[in-house]
């Protein structure tokens, strides 16, 4: 798989995604639910405002400062007896990972959780070693491994195309013979990953932080998985982005608690973890401690316009107030990052040639923008690829100036935002019909679909409405707050 | 040990930067505010205990609060409830200084008792973790904010102790109850920085393991424990 998710060109991919009807209704609960406990959850914090900048203070000074960091994280990890690799391409790094399996002679392979490896497409290369076998055991990453392998199509919720229908007959071929209660099956899986954890003797995780200060690391997640993938198995590889640093444990607490707000609602995930190698006279935990620090192209933002979306905590919430992703589902983007944090990320990652569509797969609500818990300006860098892609390699013209100027020079104050959005439906008036209004087609704004687009737009309005930009007295919040206390059900 | 390839990978990362390496000596990180040690600072220990429970109850956590002298009682029932063992225990002398040493010989003549040891290998004490049905453990902290209880790994007490057993009970003295993690990572941090903790492992377990990855619906007990105890011990 890698970074790119989809061998089909992009109009095609939004007329798959477009046909996945529980997709669709699943991602509109999953944002519609996720809606709720994020506000509520950040509300209870207080403060919201102040928590984003502390957020961004913090991600921007690692980013400003990352070869001190990852020198200071990787002399203290080797301090404490493990290994640290930097590898600039994917080449390098499963060429590490492969040999660490090989010295350490491992046959059974436990993962937790890590959009990196997917990025490395690990797995297969995983697969294709002889005398070992791979276990996903993040359970929405297990019912996709069990699934063929099928792709991710959320960086939080990787499995939420998929209905329990669709996991009880992936679990029957796994032996399972009760019904599609997901408690039931989740038990199930239980049984099944423990019996194959206990043999495991490489355990390959992700990396939330890795803590500058002090050599360890730092995993969140809610069923526990990365807990027992770092505690059984006597080898254990972290393989983590370059840019997941925090200074100290001290901010490292702080972004825990920003991320399980942002992600899941809660004020903080069930299992917060700091570990690393294993100290001596301890009997579980990691004896070989291995840390993959991987480029892959992330270098390329440093010193320009996007830097910023290394800051990135991986949180999701802005897929989550997406009305394009609510539309196409992650798997209309053909990267693994979709939603505006992929729109802005993959053709940073992949170049433009296999993703330059993306930044045009946005309506510049700037949903994203107001979300982001450590203030990336999302929508921004969606216009600057854009001018990018218009001016540098002159794929299209017109249209696209016109609404980026228009709107890049409205975003710098609140009263030129609204003003911006107000002009942005004046703009777009001529590409608009009316269609009924209903709850499930909200984000479809305002009455107004664009049916025709312009230039690369056009590509997926064939296909797909394009929603307009929401009017400024329409945003989702609004029409929210005015739903629930009608005692409407949020679909 | 070893580092591999770093040298060329930082510069050109300080290239791409446009600035050049080693100087965060002198531009350390400054938290741009007092947010983290401000919230909750309010709180009397009266209201951090009664947030604490409420905050566990709602995860959902078993959540008691016993006099020293009720403590045995109420680890005997737990285990009869839970349907008794094999228990995992640890290493450690806080069951002396919670007085728990009889209750820890009356339980061994009833159940199957196992400690995870200092000097046994990983295979016996992963065992004992693995068929473990009941998993008990002294918690550094208790976060009020979240209903979170803190526990630090060391050879009496390994990672697995609080992953493999069925079910989880974790004793907690009222004195440690505290706003927020910031208050527990300022502890953890001081106590390394002293020379007075070396552990390769803190985790912060909030609950029951659980996962809403089948249609979003929230189930427990996907890998860790099905479900979680926690006893506030008034000292
Ligand atoms: S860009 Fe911001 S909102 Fe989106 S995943 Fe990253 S941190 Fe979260």
């Amino acid at each position: 798989m890698g970074l790119s998710t989809s061998t089909l060109p992009f109009k095609e991919r939004i007329a798959a995604a477009a046909k996945d009807k529980f997709a669709h209704a699943s991602i509109a609960k999953a944002q519609d639910t996720q809606y709720t406990k994020r506000e509520n959850a950040r509300a209870e914090l207080g403060n919201w405002q102040d928590w984003r900048k502390l957020g961004q203070s913090i991600r921007q000074h690692v980013i400003q400062y990352l070869p001190d960091y990852l020198e200071e994280f990787s002399d203290n990890v080797e301090k404490r007896g493990g290994n640290v690799f930097f590898a600039q391409t994917t080449d390098e790094a499963n060429d590490f990972i492969l040999n660490v399996i090989k010295q350490q002679q491992g046959h059974h392979v436990v993962k937790s959780k890590s959009m990196v490896t997917a990025e490395l497409d690990l797995d297969k290369k995983l697969q294709a070693l002889p005398d070992v076998s791979i276990l996903e055991t993040d359970l929405a990453e297990f019912i996709l491994q069990e699934d063929d392998w099928d792709e991710p199509s959320h960086i939080v919720f990787p499995a939420i195309h998929k209905d329990r229908n669709q996991v009880h007959t992936i679990f029957k071929k796994l032996g399972y013979e009760g019904d599609n209660d997901p408690e039931h099956m989740a038990r199930f899986a239980r049984k099944y990953m423990r019996e194959r954890f206990l043999e495991a003797d490489v355990g390959i995780t992700g990396c939330n932080f890795a803590i500058a200060d002090s050599g360890i690391i730092n995993l969140d997640t809610n069923e526990g998985n990365a807990d027992l993938a770092d505690s059984i198995p006597k080898a254990q590889i972290v393989v983590m982005g370059m840019e997941r640093l925090v200074p100290s444990m001290k901010e490292a607490e702080i972004m825990d608690n920003m991320l399980a707000r942002s992600a899941v609602g809660q004020k903080l995930t069930t299992y917060v973890t700091f570990e690393g190698q294993q100290t001596p006279g301890e009997t579980d935990g990691p004896e070989n401690f291995y840390v993959v620090v991987l480029d892959n192209n992330r270098s390329k933002a440093l010193g320009t316009e996007f830097q910023e979306i290394l800051q990135c905590i991986r949180c999701g919430a802005c897929l989550n107030v997406c009305p394009v992703y609510r539309q196409i589902g992650g798997h209309g983007y053909g990267s693994l990052y979709p939603g505006p944090v992929g729109a802005v990320l993959s053709p940073i990652l992949g170049g433009y040639e296999q993703f330059g569509e993306l930044p045009f797969a946005s309506s510049l609500c700037a949903a994203c923008t107001e979300t982001c818990p450590v203030l990336i300006p999302l929508h921004n860098l969606l216009i600057k690829h854009r001018e990018v892609e218009t001016d540098r390699l002159n794929m299209m013209h017109g249209f696209t100036d016109f609404q980026m100027k228009v709107v890049g020079k409205g975003t710098s104050s609140p009263f030129m935002f609204k003003m911006a959005l107000r002009f942005k439906h004046f703009g777009l008036s001529p590409w608009t019909h009316q269609k009924p209004v209903t709850a499930t087609n909200f984000f479809e704004y305002n009455n107004s679909m664009i049916t025709k687009g312009p230039g690369m737009v056009g590509g997926w309005t064939d296909v797909r409405d394009l929603p307009v930009p929401p009017k400024h007295r329409d945003d989702f919040r609004v029409w929210f707050k005015h739903h629930k206390k009608q005692g409407g059900d949020a679909k | 040990m070893t580092i591999q390839n770093r040298d060329k990978f930082l510069d050109h990362l300080a290239e791409r930067l446009g600035q050049p390496r080693h100087q965060l000596a002198t531009h350390p990180y400054q938290q741009l505010n007092d947010l983290p040690q401000q919230t909750l600072s309010d709180k009397t220990p009266a209201e951090l205990l009664a947030l604490a429970r409420k905050n566990s109850e709602a995860l959902p956590v078993t959540f008691y609060e016993v006099a020293p002298v009720e403590l045995p009682q109420l680890l005997t029932d737990y285990v009869t409830d839970k349907g008794g063992g094999p228990l995992l225990l640890p290493t450690t002398s806080h069951f002396a200084d919670y007085q728990l040493t009889d209750w820890q010989k009356s339980i061994a003549a009833d159940q199957t008792v196992n400690y995870w040891l200092p000097d046994a290998d990983r295979a016996t004490n992963l065992k004992a973790a693995e068929i473990a049905n009941i998993g008990i453990s002294f918690a550094d902290f208790l976060l009020a904010e979240s209903g979170t209880v803190t526990v630090s790994t060391n050879p009496g007490q390994g990672r697995a102790l609080h992953f493999l057993p069925i079910h989880y009970l974790s004793i907690v003295p009222r004195s440690r109850i505290v706003a927020r993690s910031t208050q527990a990572v300022a502890w953890y941090e001081k106590e390394q920085a002293a020379g007075c903790l070396d552990s390769s492992a803190i985790h912060f377990i909030t609950g029951p393991s659980n996962s809403g990855d089948i249609e979003m619906q929230l189930v427990t007990g996907v890998h860790g424990p099905l479900d979680v105890t926690y006893v506030v011990v008034d000292d």
